[in-house]
C-alpha cells in the first residue's frame, strides 16, 4: 500500500518512524504489558496517526510527549482503548464455566464459614460477556445459588470496554452462542439486532478499571475464590506473565483457582500454582 | 442470597491493617526480612519499582527459604532487567540449589543485553558446572552471536559434559554449516561412548532426518 494517490485536499502527511515507533511500543509495554511484535506495526501506526489528528498534533514527539505528560492520564487512556483487542462473547469456552458449577465452587465451599460470600473476579472483562456469562450460569445451572452469597467484580484496563459492559447491550454475534431460552428470559430485543440484559443482572456484577501491570491498581483486589483471566496473558512477554502470575496469586484465596484461555499455561509461567485437572476443564491452584 | 448486586458489594474487600512498614525503599527493604512469607513478597513485588534494590534482592535470594518469595524475587528482577540484576544472578550459577541456579538461569535467558557481554567468561569459567549454565543460557538467548558461541564450545570446550550439553542444544538450533564442527566431536574423545550417540542425535535432527 503507497501513499502515491492524489490527496483530495491537504491533509498533512503524518508518520511514524521506526526509531519513533520502538519509543511508543516501549513506552506502551512497560505501562500495560502489552508488547507488539513488527508485524503489528500498521495496525499500532494507523491508531496513532488517527489519535495524533484527532487532538491536533503534526509530529510524533510532540504528541507522545503530551501522552506521556499529560496530569490526567486521558491521552493514554484513548490510546489504551484503540490499541487492544476485545474480542469476547457470551458463553465462550463454556466449558470452563461447567467446571466451575460442577467442581469449583463445590470446593470453595467446603473450605468456608457458611454464610461466607464466594467472591469472583473476572479479569479481564473487556464489554462484558465473560463476567455476565458466569452470572448467567450460576443462576441457571448451580444448585446452591440459593443458599450462598456470590459477588462478582469485573475489570479490565479499557474504559470504553467498561462503559459497555455497564450499558448491557450486546450485538447478535455476541449473544449467539447463549441458549435461545437464555436470551429470551434475560435479554430483551432491540432494533439491529441487538440485545438488553435485564437490571437485575447488571446490577449483579460490579465492573471497576484495573490495569493487571499496575500493582497501584491491584493491591486493593483481593480475598477471590475463583479467578477468570482468559486470553489476556496471549498478549503480554513473559516478564508481564510472571508478574500478572503473581498479582492472580496475591488476589486468591488459599485454595482458590485461576482459570485461563484455552491456549494459555500457566505451568509455562511459574510454578506458584497446582495443576489440577477437572473433568470438564483444566484449573490452576493455589495452595491450601 | 443470590448474586449480591452492585449497591451492596463493600466498597473495599480487605480489611485495613496497620502499617507496619512504610512503602519507600527503606521500608520495603526491611520488610523483606519480616518473619511472615506474605510479607516478604510483598515487599519482594513491590521492590520491582527500585533498580536500587538489586544487590538486596539477590541477597536475600540466597536465604529465602519460601518459595513463593522467591518467585517474587526473580520476578521483580526480571522487571528490573539491568546489569546489575546479571552481575547479582550470575553467582548463583556456583550454587548448590538447583532451584536458584535454575531460576537464575531463566532470568538471565531473558535480559541478552546484560547478558551477551559477559557470556565469554562464563564460557571460559574454570567449573565446568558453570559453564553448562552458560550453554543453557545460550539456548534461550535472544542474541544473534548465541549459535555461534555454542558452536565455539563444540570445538574447544576441554569437558565432555560441556560440549555434549552443546551439541544436545545445538541439535535444536544449528545449521548445516555446523556439521563438520559438531562431526570432530568424536575424534576429540573417542573413549566417551556417549559421545558418539549425542552427535549423531544432533546431526540427524540438524540435517533433518531424524
Ligand atoms: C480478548 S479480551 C478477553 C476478554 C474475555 N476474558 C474473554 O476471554 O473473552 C482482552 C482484554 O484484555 C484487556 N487488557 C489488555 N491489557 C490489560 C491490562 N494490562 N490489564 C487489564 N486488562 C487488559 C483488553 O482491554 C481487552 O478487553
Amino acid at each position: 500500500m503507497g501513499h502515491s494517490g492524489v490527496a483530495r485536499e491537504s491533509v498533512p502527511e503524518i508518520r511514524v518512524t521506526d526509531a519513533e515507533f520502538e519509543r511508543f511500543r516501549d513506552y506502551f509495554y512497560r505501562k500495560t504489558g502489552i508488547r507488539f511484535e513488527d508485524s503489528k506495526r500498521y495496525f499500532v501506526d494507523k491508531r496513532l496517526i488517527q489519535r495524533m489528528r484527532q487532538v491536533g498534533h503534526e509530529g510524533f514527539r510532540e504528541y507522545f510527549a503530551f501522552v506521556r505528560f499529560q496530569a490526567s492520564g486521558k491521552e493514554f487512556q484513548e490510546l489504551v482503548n484503540l490499541m487492544t483487542v476485545n474480542e469476547t462473547y457470551f458463553f465462550r469456552e463454556e466449558y470452563q464455566l461447567k467446571c466451575m458449577v460442577n467442581a469449583l465452587m463445590g470446593e470453595v465451599l467446603h473450605h468456608k464459614r457458611s454464610g461466607e460470600t464466594v467472591r469472583i473476579w473476572s479479569v479481564p472483562c473487556s464489554t462484558g460477556e465473560e463476567p455476565y456469562s458466569i452470572a448467567l450460569y450460576l443462576l441457571e445451572f448451580w444448585d446452591r445459588i440459593d443458599e450462598v452469597d456470590v459477588e462478582i467484580v469485573a475489570s479490565d484496563i479499557d474504559t470504553q470496554a467498561l462503559e459497555k459492559a455497564r450499558a448491557g447491550v450486546f450485538s447478535r454475534r455476541s449473544v449467539s452462542h447463549l441458549p435461545p431460552w437464555i436470551l429470551k428470559k434475560y435479554f430483551e430485543p432491540l432494533a439491529g439486532g441487538y440485545h438488553r440484559l435485564c437490571d437485575d443482572l447488571r446490577a449483579s456484577v460490579d465492573f471497576r478499571r484495573v490495569n493487571l501491570c499496575d500493582p497501584r491498581d491491584t493491591r486493593g483486589m483481593r480475598d477471590f475464590d475463583v479467578i477468570f483471566c482468559r486470553n489476556l496473558l496471549i498478549y503480554f512477554d513473559e516478564a508481564s506473565q510472571r508478574r500478572a502470575a503473581e498479582t492472580l496469586y496475591d488476589a486468591l484465596n488459599p485454595g482458590g483457582f485461576v482459570l485461563l484461555g484455552h491456549s494459555e499455561s500457566m505451568s509455562r509461567i511459574t510454578s506458584l500454582f497446582k495443576v489440577r485437572r477437572f473433568e470438564d476443564a483444566i484449573v490452576y491452584q493455589k495452595p491450601l | 442470597m443470590g448474586l449480591v448486586k452492585r449497591a451492596e458489594h463493600r466498597a473495599a474487600p480487605s480489611r485495613p491493617h496497620i502499617r507496619k512498614y512504610g512503602r519507600d525503599l527503606q521500608g520495603l527493604l526491611a520488610q523483606l526480612h519480616d518473619d511472615q512469607a506474605k510479607a516478604r513478597r510483598w515487599a519482594a513485588r513491590d521492590l520491582a519499582a527500585h533498580t536500587e534494590a538489586v544487590s538486596a534482592l539477590c541477597e536475600r535470594l540466597q536465604v529465602e527459604p519460601d518459595p513463593t518469595v522467591r518467585e517474587a524475587i526473580f520476578g521483580s528482577l526480571l522487571t528490573i532487567g539491568t546489569e546489575a540484576v546479571a552481575e547479582g544472578l550470575i553467582p548463583l550459577l556456583r550454587g548448590e540449589d538447583a532451584g536458584l541456579r535454575n531460576g537464575a538461569v531463566e532470568i538471565l535467558q531473558q535480559l541478552p543485553d546484560a547478558v551477551g557481554h559477559r557470556i565469554a567468561a562464563l564460557l571460559a569459567d574454570s567449573d565446568p558446572d558453570v559453564r553448562i549454565f552458560a550453554v543453557d543460557i545460550l539456548q534461550d538467548l535472544a542474541h544473534p552471536d548465541a549459535p555461534a558461541w555454542m558452536l565455539a564450545v563444540v570445538e574447544a570446550d576441554e569437558h565432555v559434559n560441556v560440549v555434549t550439553t552443546a551439541i544436545d542444544r545445538l541439535a535444536e538450533v544449528g545449521t548445516p554449516e555446523m556439521v563438520p564442527a559438531i562431526q570432530a566431536v568424536k575424534d576429540r574423545f573417542p573413549n566417551e561412548p556417549f559421545v558418539g550417540f549425542a552427535v549423531d542425535t544432533a546431526l540427524k535432527r540438524i540435517l533433518g532426518n531424524g
